[in-house]
């Protein structure tokens, strides 16, 4: 019973990983670049969220993810527009790479400066704490509204780009840059919001993260690993697939937790290696 | 934006361009012009510049020299996506369409410049009927012909005032071409001016007014479509 307990909540967690790679692989579908800062702004939404949670003490912390996730579409919007769309320039793919790799440097290091090494977490109130019984066993209350509001952010993430306008010029504009050129779509403005979106989960998913781990500037790689490993399991380009690869990651690393309470990441990545060897496109397959 | 067109200017005004492709030069001191309601063929062989010439009208690879100019109005210095919304429109060679997109969506790319005009979804339907009954499919599972009329389609719902169209014919059963050009023959009735590429040089000349043949990137002939010497055309087209 334990065990299935256990695997409920590495399900429960994988919502959260799910959004960590969600992000990621929004900006590689449309713009075939590997955020290697992704982590980072993951870390920075967790210390928005410290910020915002004591500043405001009134307001319950779950209702911190609105302005967190705003502060992540705008520094996204800004961080495209300012820098990445000037690297994305002659087609070269290096450039954004080493581009967000110095970036993430800096964003370490401007937040070791800015709040110190120490350990932080949010306390998220009740909310965290609370817990329901479904069939003997005992489900966090957060973890499950976690999950939910990770589907419903993937359902309305592939709803704004199968049925929406908007989407429409972010298909188009991936396919074809040049040819939406032609039709009066800037690629570069496309861009600057997909970013924008992208950001915007990271910073949220950081925020959430940051009511059930303890986290420190440094935590952006270890984050960022598992961005990457929830997209390359997931299939590139499949959102839903990352939402599967996210459930699959948590419930190893939960797991292998219980097993050798040592070493839950390496279970995790243990199980990211195998998938791969089994299932080289991922688990929903690569629809290019 | 004022409106900076004198009723003398042509519609389009290409003067003396040089083009070039990275270091390769591919365009040389060639001009034209095209009234609005004229259609003008640019013929030539393989790599004689015509698409490139296109591509520079578009913004897409700019001149390094000379000007071009819409109505008056020069594009020296405006991005692809500017002279779109100008109302310049391509149906570009190997059509091009958005695969990600249905045969509607990529139709519906064409009026993101958000120009008004003539044509809308209904119209393009009307012209091409085949594309109503096939609109929820990928656009890139479509024949050869009717995927050209999803590209001629998506140019049209821009509401172009200069259309221009790189080898409509490439690549299609005669049958299929009759019909593209049955359709062409509409679209001229709108009173847009065109400029047309086309390898079959007879074609070009009979659903043109004006041509123009360009050698290695040079202008060779230039004059009224119906009444071009043949052995002049022979000589510009491939050469002494």
């Amino acid at each position: 019973m334990d065990w299935i307990a256990t695997a409920v909540n590495g399900a429960l967690l994988g919502g959260l990983y799910g959004l960590f790679g969600l992000g990621l692989a929004l900006v590689f579908g449309v713009m075939r670049v590997v955020n290697l800062a992704h982590g980072e702004f993951i870390v920075a939404g967790a210390y928005l969220g410290v910020y915002l949670v004591a500043a405001l003490p009134q307001l319950p912390p779950w209702l911190m993810v609105l302005p967190v996730a705003l502060a992540g579409y705008a520094l996204g919007w800004g961080l495209q527009a300012g820098v990445v769309n000037r690297a994305l320039q002659g087609g070269d793919l290096l450039r954004p790479l080493m581009l967000t790799f110095g970036l993430s440097v800096v964003l370490r290091n401007g937040m070791v400066q800015a709040f110190g090494a120490d350990s932080r977490a949010i306390d998220g109130g009740e909310l965290t704490r609370a817990g329901i019984d479904i069939a003997g066993l005992r489900i966090g209350l957060y973890p499950l509204l976690v999950l939910l509001l990770a589907a419903v952010l993937f359902a309305a993430l592939h709803w704004l780009l199968k049925h929406s306008a908007f989407g429409r010029t972010v298909r188009a504009t991936a396919d074809l840059p040049e040819v939406a050129r032609l039709m009066g779509v800037s690629p570069g403005r496309v861009f600057n919001r997909v970013m924008g979106l992208s950001i915007a989960f990271a910073m949220l998913a950081g925020f959430l993260l940051a009511q059930r781990t303890l986290f420190t500037p440094f935590s952006g790689v270890e984050r960022m690993l598992i961005a990457f490993e929830v997209v390359i399991l997931g299939g590139l380009g499949s959102f839903w697939g990352a939402l599967a690869g996210g459930v699959v990651l948590g419930m190893a690393q939960l797991l292998g937790q219980k097993f050798d309470s040592n070493a839950g990441p390496l279970y995790a990545h243990g199980v990211f290696v195998a998938t791969l060897l089994l299932l080289p496109r991922g688990l929903a397959g690569d629809r290019r | 934006m004022p409106d900076v067109s004198k009723p003398q200017d042509p519609l389009l005004l290409v003067d003396t361009v040089d083009v070039f492709h990275g270091d390769l030069q591919a365009v040389f001191g060639v001009s034209l012009q095209v009234q609005p309601g004229q259609a003008l063929a640019l013929i030539g062989a393989n790599g004689a510049g015509k698409s490139t010439l296109l591509r520079a009208i578009t913004g897409l690879t700019p001149p390094r020299r000379g000007s071009i100019r819409l109505a008056g109005q020069s594009l020296a210095g405006l991005p692809a996506e500017r002279i779109a919304a100008l109302g310049v429109a391509l149906v570009p060679e190997g059509r091009q369409l958005f695969p990600s997109l249905s045969v509607e969506e990529n139709l519906q790319m064409g009026s993101m410049a958000g120009r008004r005009g003539p044509w809308s979804l209904q119209r393009v339907y009307e012209l091409f009927p085949v594309l109503q009954q096939m609109r929820t499919r990928p656009a890139t599972r479509l024949s050869g012909g009717q995927q050209q009329m999803v590209a001629i389609g998506r140019a049209l719902m821009a509401n172009p005032r200069l259309l221009l169209c790189d080898e409509l014919s490439l690549g299609l059963a005669p049958l299929v071409v009759e019909e593209i050009y049955r359709a062409f023959a509409r679209i001229r009735g709108e009173g847009l001016a065109i400029v047309l590429v086309e390898q079959d040089v007879a074609r070009a000349c009979a659903v043109s007014d004006q041509m123009l043949c360009l050698l290695k990137g040079r202008s060779t002939l230039a004059g009224a479509s119906n009444a071009v010497p043949r052995e002049q055309l022979a000589t510009a087209y491939f050469g002494e």
